[in-house]
């Protein structure tokens, strides 16, 4: 039952550990950028779910010049959004990660809770 | 906190001349922006729009800093230029969008140019793809060079 | 529907590499694992039939933000210590084990991949987009229709936050120009 469950779901489940590894370098590393990379991996991890969502078997890509099954072009689009914006985020989160280290001297997580005591 | 057992480049000597980036970027730099503006062109038709297409143009004047220096690309690209790529790629946008309105439609109903032009909601999607280009270009080149520069401490000037 | 062996393969390779991105002690090493991880992504994303979503991702993932990492890393510091991978911290795993567990157990609620039936492909608003955009808009493109005519004004917002990102860079750098 579990095995027919993974084989028929398997980017579901793929898409789980992806997000279980993003959530563990956001919390688990020591280093901000390290952790900025994990909010990326959890990012990619929800598109994973979205565009395997709007699969359908033995589909073509939402080209309306190409043959007729089409694969549903509304979670490509939300997606197309979402990979945008993710870049803005990381942009942002990295000049101030590079705003912390001109100012502290180190991208060292406990370190710098210990220094903001 | 900064002391021995960090390895970090000294002020000034992060870009390491190469005679091969620099002749590989000088001969595909052309054909990579031809490249960008193909896909955002094409976006109607084909896989790309905007998006992709202005985050490859952007990478073009990327691989120009990397190849020559960010110092050089700096004076290339002046910052003039990209705000207003950017600003213009924006009120574009928002311009076709309360065009519409004007002629009667809702905001951003490209049937409603209609009457003026035939076929007008192709090119209409065609320039909004453009303007969206635009912006995400500016704005690529834009993120580099402030990440490059990085933080200015307060007691020096900032040259303008 | 199993999976091609390609496919298995791809999604193998994926989750190697984000562990290791995760494990690795070295900042440059683990960047070097997400921009491998970005690759596998966006190859994944054509199998699955999403080449607009794919050529995004391989420009932006491994392309871009892969720079701005390595910018970050530029204008601060690598540690340096002798191990390769860092250890694990336990309490960290036990709490992110409960999260996926907890997620896991909507797996068999979702419909199979690739199933017809679903109600993401039979629902009106995908028949009708699929059916009626190239009379509407003209383009034959369907993401594009729906990015640039039928969803609009998700598209301005989108282009404001790209714009936002360099306005709130300079602000966090306390700078006036972008060059």
């Amino acid at each position: 039952m579990v095995v027919d469950l993974l084989l028929t779901r398997y980017n579901y489940a793929v898409a789980l550990v992806l997000l279980g590894i993003g959530l563990y370098m956001l919390i688990g590393n020591r280093n901000l950028v390290k952790k900025v990379i994990g909010m990326n991996i959890f990012q990619t991890a929800i598109f994973l779910i979205f565009i395997t969502a709007a699969y359908v078997e033995g589909g073509n890509p939402p080209l309306l010049s190409g043959p007729e099954p089409y694969v549903s072009p509304l979670p490509h689009v939300l997606i197309l959004t979402a990979i945008v914006v993710g870049v803005s985020l990381t942009a942002v989160a990295l000049a101030l990660t590079i705003r912390i280290y001109a100012e502290y001297g180190t991208l060292d997580e406990p370190v710098l809770r210990r220094l903001q005591r | 906190m900064s002391d021995a057992g960090q390895s970090r480049p000294p002020e000034g000597a992060a870009y390491v001349e190469s005679t091969i980036i620099m002749t590989t970027v000088r001969l595909i730099a052309p054909f990579v922006i031809t490249y960008g503006l193909f896909v955002m062109f094409h976006g109607a038709d084909s896989p790309g729009g905007g998006f992709q297409g202005g985050v490859i143009v952007g990478a073009m004047v990327v691989m120009v800093g990397f190849a020559f220096g960010v110092a050089p690309a700096r004076e290339w690209v002046k910052n003039d230029v990209l705000v207003a790529v950017a600003t213009t790629g924006a009120l574009t946008f928002v311009a076709v969008g309360l065009g519409a309105q004007l002629l009667g439609g809702r905001f951003l109903e490209y049937a409603s140019y209609e009457p003026l032009y035939h076929h007008a909601s192709k090119y209409l999607i065609e320039l909004v793809e453009l303007a969206i280009g635009a912006i995400v270009a500016a704005v690529v080149v834009g993120l580099y060079f402030s990440l490059a520069r990085g933080h200015v401490g307060s007691t020096e000037e900032d040259e303008a | 529907m199993s999976p091609a062996p390609l496919e298995v393969v791809l999604l193998v390779f994926v989750l190697a590499c984000a562990v290791g991105a995760a494990l690795l002690e070295d900042v440059l090493a683990a960047i070097l694992a997400f921009a491998a991880y970005s690759l596998g992504i966006s190859v994944l994303w054509v199998f699955l039939q999403a080449p607009d979503v794919g050529l995004t991702e391989a420009a932006v993932g491994a392309g871009i933000m892969t720079i701005l990492f390595l910018l970050a890393v530029a204008k601060t510091a690598r540690e340096p210590s002798g191990r390769t991978l860092e250890s694990v911290r336990w309490r960290s795993l036990v709490l992110v084990g409960a999260f996926v567990g907890v997620l896991a157990l909507v797996l068999p609620a979702v419909p199979a991949i690739g199933d017809p039936a679903a109600p993401v492909l039979s629902y009106d608003v995908t028949q009708y987009y699929l059916a009626n955009s190239y009379e509407e808009t003209g383009v034959t493109n369907a993401v594009t229709a729906v990015l640039a005519a039928y969803r609009g004004l998700d598209t301005l917002g989108e282009a404001t936050v790209v714009f936002t990102a360099a306005v709130a860079v300079l602000v966090v750098f306390d700078r006036e120009v972008l060059t």
